[in-house]
């Protein structure tokens, strides 16, 4: 980014914050707050130890000094603007989950891709939130981060207080880390003069059951009954180690039956004392990693971390970090709707390849097309990624 | 609770103030004929606590006698461990003060350990043979517990709350029981008082001194398994390989691992390598040696080791001992000793001190 470069995204940003609705965490004056600052870029020169006593502060300082990047810390100090960690007090902090493309298996070809992917591990890390730890929708803040991902953020007083270990003890639970599957599913021995083998019945929790017992139950249950709907149930079956025509044809006869569905839902396992043990193992592994929710853990057990304030650009995308709600979240396009930047036309010299879809429109640029004219908003996107520099010459 | 409980256990809050509620003084605890029995019941607590587990009578008779020397022997019993003010005897004090308390503990209906729980700030709602417990305060309590049944991941999880069972909830007290006693010691005792009380003192020190050399090591914490003698060593790599051990030898090992100071969870932690380890088993296995059923077991000397053929792999140190306990402290000095040589070095070539 040459300086000429800088000056006009600093007035684009300016022009923005100072009208920019910023959302404010809970008790704002306890947090240390963080900022880059364009004239120091590329050098990322974090301004930290600051503090604000009012909204008003903050504003004047986001619309005055236009970071690229601004910051608060997750935690909550006694002394959040003392210059060292030890003299600030650390008093709590906020529960926060990291969802980032760059951290997920899998690699999906373009940006947009990737944030659908990421938006879909978003959606299974609420369901743990909402229905396994029971915290309510006004309690779950979600975030585009204005980059790949999406941050949580809870700030009630009963998380405030976890140390590190406890909240990766959380991480662990929706990523499914030292699950023992066998816990839920597996054979329990009765008591009998028959061989060990004979004398196993298969358990499994019931559907209401709490945890990933339950969870699995309800994938295994709806997966498999939803394949016994299907025309070419025998062929899926099949497909599965261990499964011929004769055990595909038992199935699909218990997954029609909706006395025997509701026998299973209940963790009576019985009719499937016939299916080969493997099979039904593989499956719930697939209920696992089907339902797992890949979150970044240091971010999580980083007590102390600072995360991106919600309302504030991003100055590597120029998107804006966006609070969402849940419903918001599952219509959300980041590539639409965090853009805040205006149609007006700007010229740019494009110093490497890049393409991108915003706003429903395609944008592929290639270096030595000269000066070229782009809508600002896929301007801004060009020139905070360090694709392009500003002007004609 | 009833005075009997308070006495107990006398760590809840209810109990030291009911004890401030006597309004015995300081003087009166430690020089009162009356309370002599207190301060023999609190002196057998400390050595109790050194070499097993502290055991709690269950007051048959009417007598209030009884309840109220066990009430203030736990008072005196604090004061003796904070003017010896030793890490290795705080730590094993609180640790069987807390074990002693999750063996009432397991026998107490869900109410009882409903409001014991409450007294640390956990809020468990009993119903029927188990509690529901919200999620932050389960994983503050089993957060530190090796064992992978407790990791929240495995636990039935429901709008917040977790359900555990009973025995387990006792369990995890044990665990906050363990943290308070620790964290509140040593207390700031007076050394006029201190020296009022060395004739209780001196015969604690003399079984401390003499469970930490017997022991070879000043601090237990820190286990190094790469000082373990060769017979130890071969039995847990087979152990983690999956080999199984016969019983003198697991046995020989385990009670090894036990007093060289690793916990049964820790020890549990190691073995949980091959798929069908049975961790109940092995608990039980482990908790027993350790001495959950009263009896402590000291592992077997070298001699006993040779007759039961698990004596493998004798080195030039195993000639020189009889117990494999001394192989490991006579280790541990060496490296120590060693330790303190190379600072010497380090000193020499120190570039600031030309």
């Amino acid at each position: 980014m040459n300086d000429k470069t800088k000056r006009f995204v600093k007035s684009k940003f300016q022009d923005y914050y100072r009208t920019a609705e910023i959302h404010l965490p809970p008790d704002f004056t306890s947090r240390e707050w963080g900022f880059i600052l364009f004239d120091e870029m590329p050098e990322f020169v974090m301004r930290r130890h600051k503090a604000f006593g009012s909204s008003g502060e903050l504003h004047d300082y986001l619309s005055g000094m236009v970071p690229a990047h601004a910051y608060y810390s997750v935690a909550y100090y006694e002394y959040p603007n003392a210059p060292n960690m030890k003299e600030k007090n650390w008093l709590s902090a906020d529960l926060i989950f990291d969802l980032d493309a760059d951290h997920l298996p899998g690699a999906p070809k373009s940006y947009a891709d990737m944030l659908e992917h990421v938006k879909q591990e978003s959606l299974k890390l609420y369901g743990f939130l909402n229905n396994d730890f029971g915290f309510a929708e006004e309690d779950i803040h979600i975030v585009f981060s204005g980059g790949r991902g999406y941050h949580f953020h809870i700030s009630t007083p009963a998380v405030r207080s976890l140390g590190s270990a406890e909240r990766r003890e959380i991480v662990d639970y929706v990523g499914s880390t030292g699950l023992e599957v066998n816990r839920f599913f597996g054979k329990k021995g009765v008591s009998g003069d028959a061989g060990r083998e004979s004398a196993e019945v298969f358990v499994l929790p019931s559907e209401d059951e709490g945890g990933w017992g339950g969870r699995i139950n309800r994938y295994m249950v709806s997966y498999l009954s939803g394949i016994a709907k299907q025309e070419d149930s025998i062929k899926i079956l099949t497909g599965f180690k261990g499964i011929g025509k004769k055990k595909a044809e038992q199935l699909i006869e218990i997954f029609r039956d909706e006395r025997q569905i509701s026998l299973l839902k209940n963790g009576k396992m019985e009719a499937l004392s016939n299916i080969p043990k493997p099979f039904l193992e593989a499956l719930a592994n697939q209920a696992v990693s089907e339902m797992s929710a890949s979150v970044d853990e240091p971010v999580t057990s980083d007590v102390k971390r600072l995360i991106r304030l919600p309302g504030s650009l991003h100055g590597g995308s120029g998107m804006r970090v966006t609070a969402l709600s849940i419903s918001e979240l599952e219509t959300f396009d980041p590539l639409n709707d965090a853009v805040v930047f205006s149609d007006k036309s700007v010229q740019l010299k494009v110093i490497k390849p890049f393409s991108v879809q915003m706003k429903g429109n395609d944008f592929v640029v290639e270096p030595g097309e000269g000066t070229i004219e782009v809508p600002e908003y896929a301007a801004m996107y060009l020139l905070c990624r360090g694709a392009a520099e500003y002007g004609s010459n | 609770m009833d005075d009997r409980d308070l006495a107990l256990f006398p760590f809840i809050s209810e109990a030291s103030d009911h004890v401030g509620s006597l309004g015995f003084s300081l003087d009166r605890l430690i020089s009162s004929r009356a309370l002599d029995l207190a301060r023999i019941r609190g002196k057998e607590r400390v050595i109790q606590s050194i070499s097993g587990e502290i055991e709690k009578t269950s007051f048959s008779g009417s007598e209030e006698g009884p309840v109220l020397s066990e009430l203030l022997s736990y008072p005196f019993a604090r004061i003796l461990v904070s003017c010896i003010d030793d890490p290795f005897l705080t730590r094993r004090y609180s640790l069987a003060e807390a074990v002693a308390a999750y063996t009432l503990l397991k026998t107490r209906d869900v109410e009882f350990l409903s409001n014991f729980g409450n007294d640390f700030g956990v809020d468990a709602r009993p119903s029927d043979s188990y509690f529901d417990i919200n999620f932050t305060d389960y994983i503050k309590l089993a957060s530190s517990m090796k064992d992978l049944k407790w990791k929240l991941v495995n636990r039935k999880l429901d709008h917040g709350n977790v359900r555990i069972a009973k025995e387990e909830f006792a369990r995890l007290l044990q665990e906050v029981v363990r943290a308070r006693i620790h964290d509140s010691l040593p207390i700031d005792v007076p050394e006029e008082i201190c020296d009022l009380c060395a004739p209780y003192l001196d015969g604690i020190k003399e079984i401390l001194d003499k469970r930490k050399t017997e022991y070879g090591a000043g601090d237990f914490e820190a286990v190094e398994r790469e000082l373990f003698p060769p017979c130890i060593a071969h039995a847990i790599a087979n152990t983690m390989a999956g080999v199984n051990l016969a019983h003198s030898m697991r046995f020989a090992m385990t009670s090894f691992l036990l007093t060289v100071g690793m916990t049964v969870d820790d020890i549990i932690n190691m073995f949980n390598v091959s798929p069908d380890f049975d961790v109940e088993k092995t608990r039980y296995q482990i908790e027993h040696i350790s001495g959950s059923s009263g009896t402590t077991y000291k592992p077997p000397a070298c001699a006993t080791m040779k007759t039961y053929g698990n004596c493998y792999g004798e080195d030039e140190l195993c000639k020189r001992i009889r117990h494999p306990l001394r192989y490991y402290s006579m280790k541990l000095w060496i490296k120590k000793r060693d330790e303190g040589k190379v600072k010497v070095q380090d000193k020499v070539v120190d570039p600031e001190q030309k």
